[in-house]
């Protein structure tokens, strides 16, 4: 069981630097997707093992919801919004790809040391995978960053979301179950919202480079 | 009874989903506020005579203590006065032809979301629940931000929902961590309890290194939400760009709910970890920049809802640096603070609303005549001004006067008169800007001749016609400006018990 978790949580890291290594917005949706599966996969054979001990199904529930929404409406959602306004968009990152890739690296490193600062708090396992969760944190808030158009930073913040509910799961073997749903509604809605407002500022500025969203200065 | 504080605004919102006549919107409006606050009024009533209020119902979710009665009284009383101002400026927005009646019951509808997840925000039990809640104000309050379309609008509402987004992540690792910290030492079915949490932070059961790595994500996290800096970048655009009565809330209300969530994870952390000195250098840190930033960009605001904004920002970062400092003065510093610059800000935000009607303009230096034009909200917002600019006898003097005291009490001088220099420059900012609106500089006639084309054109604007628009509304930013004015003369009793209680909480120690 550790060593699927430790091997699940790698490819989710994994899956976050293809992320950023990629050049195209179809790529950025499938990475995001492939780390969506990952982590449902994660979170149903944690669930079944708890259905074994203990016989709740909550952490079930919460994979179905994660296949449901991660993996099959919101990078549909994606797909669709992007072919809307795909015609204007052009390459969309701030530095050449190997430097983010580097910066990303000194990210992982940053969060290796920060959670060596923890000490026995945890064990050397959950160590690793914490540091595979944050990452995947860090190194979503850092594509968000480097992205001017705003579906970019759409799939930045979706990233960042699935790093989250990695590592609550890795901090404590599952948030309570209502929190976990209520993160899950929350990112939907999220969703709706921000696609709804990503299509206002297409019409209203006809792109969807956020560059150009500097009218308000000072 | 105190179920009410969820039962109203639920079904304020129900009922404003419904398609009815525009009389009606404002009747459900105005009603609902006026029952919140009621309700408020009773719970903490409950609150000074038991400590807590914890009505019986499936899972006791809801829970209210001093902390949340302050914010909580704040949250109805702004929300009041903004719905009752609320009425006359839609009509009037509906007159200049800059609202579309059929958008006003998505106004009202978001309007009143928002409040219940403000509500929601500062009555949960559970800590979880509270960070949901925090998330959602975000979401209720976007399309507020963004209501009048446009490219500023829209601009100010995706750089809100993206940064408050990343904040509120940050958060939820904060979270994760606070629950993996108590993992153990909290009873089944308690996870991320308050009063189990606090309980368990004061007997020593926590794990101290998980809570100072969750401190750092919970501050940062929901600092961004309450403005403070280096991730503040959004509020001068949402608080500007939003429909004035959505600024007073956004200004007046929601930061402090962000606020609270700060405060109640340095409670924990302090109480578990035995003194503020973890908790404290960062708040004061984060303060000072605030403060710092604000009064920079203060100085040189032309246009006076952004004035209004980076004056939340400061006044934010002294909240976080008096509450940083963590004696029982500046706590109370800290919750007399947020009570006074709640009312103030809301007030000026409305009545910046009705000046943005009259002369619609939102430069500073294009505003004139406003005593004449506007013969009650024109001096209202002087005397908002000087308040807000820490000017005596108002109440925000007062509790800067004692943030400031508590900072030399404490043995930080230097702290202190860093501080003080900065307050010193954003009264200077602030008046700059009161003067440039209520005593403007004759046109001087060599600027004249340099450029005759825009001089001419401003002459030619007819100044608006003499006479208070929304009468309703006067009244109500009248009571608030009166609210201000008697708080920094005298305290009652009971918001004084409320607020030592408040502070004793937060600190960490059994209320007196």
């Amino acid at each position: 069981m550790e060593t699927l978790g430790l091997a699940l949580a790698s490819l989710q890291l994994l899956a976050a630097f293809w992320l950023v290594a990629g050049k195209r917005m179809h790529s950025h949706i499938s990475a995001f997707r492939a780390q969506a599966v990952l982590l449902a996969v994660n979170v149903g054979a944690l669930g079944v093992r708890e259905v074994l001990a203990t016989g709740r199904p909550d952490l079930l529930v919460v994979c179905a919801a994660l296949v449901a929404l991660k993996v099959v409406y919101i990078p549909r959602k994606l797909h669709r919004t992007y072919a809307a306004i795909e015609y204007r968009i052009e390459k969309d990152f701030l530095a050449n790809i190997p430097t983010l890739v580097l910066a990303c690296v000194a990210l992982v490193l940053l969060v290796y040391a920060a959670v060596s600062g923890l000490g026995a708090s945890v064990s050397a396992t959950r160590a690793l995978l914490l540091v595979e969760a944050l990452s995947v944190v860090l190194v979503g808030v850092f594509f968000l960053l480097s992205r001017r158009k705003a579906i970019g930073q759409i799939v930045g913040l979706l990233v960042i979301e699935n790093g989250l509910f990695a590592t609550g799961l890795y901090a404590s073997d599952g948030m309570p179950f209502i929190v976990d749903l209520g993160i899950l509604l929350d990112l939907l809605t999220a969703v709706l919202v921000l696609g709804v407002l990503v299509l206002h500022i297409d019409d209203a500025f006809e792109t969807t480079d956020t560059d150009r969203l500097d009218g308000l200065k000072g | 009874m105190e179920l009410l504080l969820w039962a109203v605004p639920l079904l304020a919102v129900a009922l404003l989903a419904l398609p009815l006549p525009r009389r009606a919107l404002h009747a459900v409006s105005v009603a609902e506020s006026a029952l919140l606050l009621l309700a408020a009024a009773w719970t903490t009533r409950t609150v000074l005579l038991r400590g807590t209020a914890e009505p019986a119902m499936p899972g006791n979710l809801l829970y209210v203590d001093a902390v949340s009665a302050v914010l909580l009284n704040l949250v109805a009383a702004v929300g009041l006065a903004v719905c009752v101002y609320a009425v006359g400026y839609v009509e009037g927005e509906i007159r200049h032809g800059a609202l579309d009646p059929a958008k006003v019951r998505r106004l009202y509808l978001l309007m009143h979301a928002f409040l219940a997840t403000m509500v929601l925000t500062l009555t949960v039990r559970n800590l979880g629940a509270m960070w949901i809640a925090i998330e959602a104000t975000t979401l209720a309050s976007v399309f507020l931000v963004g209501f009048h379309g446009g490219k500023p609008a829209l601009e100010a509402a995706w750089k809100y929902i993206i940064l408050c987004s990343v904040g509120i992540s940050l958060a939820l690792v904060g979270v994760v961590f606070l629950n993996a910290a108590s993992k153990g030492a909290l009873p089944e079915g308690a996870a991320l309890d308050w009063p189990a949490l606090y309980a368990a932070a004061g007997s020593g059961a926590l794990d101290p290194a998980l809570l100072r790595f969750a401190f750092v994500f919970l501050l940062l996290g929901f600092g961004t939400k309450a403005g403070l800096a280096p991730l503040h970048n959004w509020l001068p655009d949402a608080h500007s760009q939003a429909p004035s009565p959505v600024s007073a809330l956004l200004s007046g209300v929601l930061l402090n709910a962000a606020m609270y969530a700060v405060l109640r994870s340095t409670a924990i952390v302090n109480r578990a970890l035995g003194g503020a000195l973890y908790t404290g250098r960062a708040l004061v840190a984060l303060g000072v920049l605030s403060v710092a930033t604000a009064a920079l960009f203060l100085l040189t605001q032309k246009d006076y809802k952004r004035l209004l904004a980076y004056s939340s920002i400061e006044h934010m970062g002294l909240v976080a640096l008096s509450a940083g400092l963590a004696t029982p003065l500046s706590l109370f510093a800290a919750f007399y603070h947020m009570v006074n610059h709640s009312f103030t800000k809301s007030m000026l935000f409305l009545s910046s609303g009705t000046i943005l009607q009259k002369h619609g303009t939102r430069e500073i230096s294009k505003v004139r005549n406003l005593l004449r034009t506007l013969p009650v909200t024109g001096p209202a917002f002087l005397l908002g001004l000087l308040a807000i600019g820490g000017a005596p006898p108002f109440a925000p003097f007062a509790s800067e006067l004692n943030v400031l005291a508590a900072a030399f009490s404490a043995g930080h001088p230097i702290l202190g008169a860093v501080v003080a220099v900065l307050l010193a420059l954003v009264f200077a900012g602030i008046v700059q800007a009161l003067f440039r609106v209520f005593f403007p500089k004759p046109e001087a006639p060599a600027a004249a001749d340099a450029a005759p084309a825009a001089p001419s054109a401003d002459d030619a604007a007819p100044e608006p016609a003499r006479g208070e628009p929304n009468r309703a509304g006067a009244a109500a930013v009248v009571v608030l400006l009166a609210a201000v004015l008697v708080l920094g003369l005298y305290l009652p009793p009971f918001l004084r018990d409320l607020l030592v209680r408040a502070s004793a909480l937060i600190q960490g120690v059994p209320a007196p």
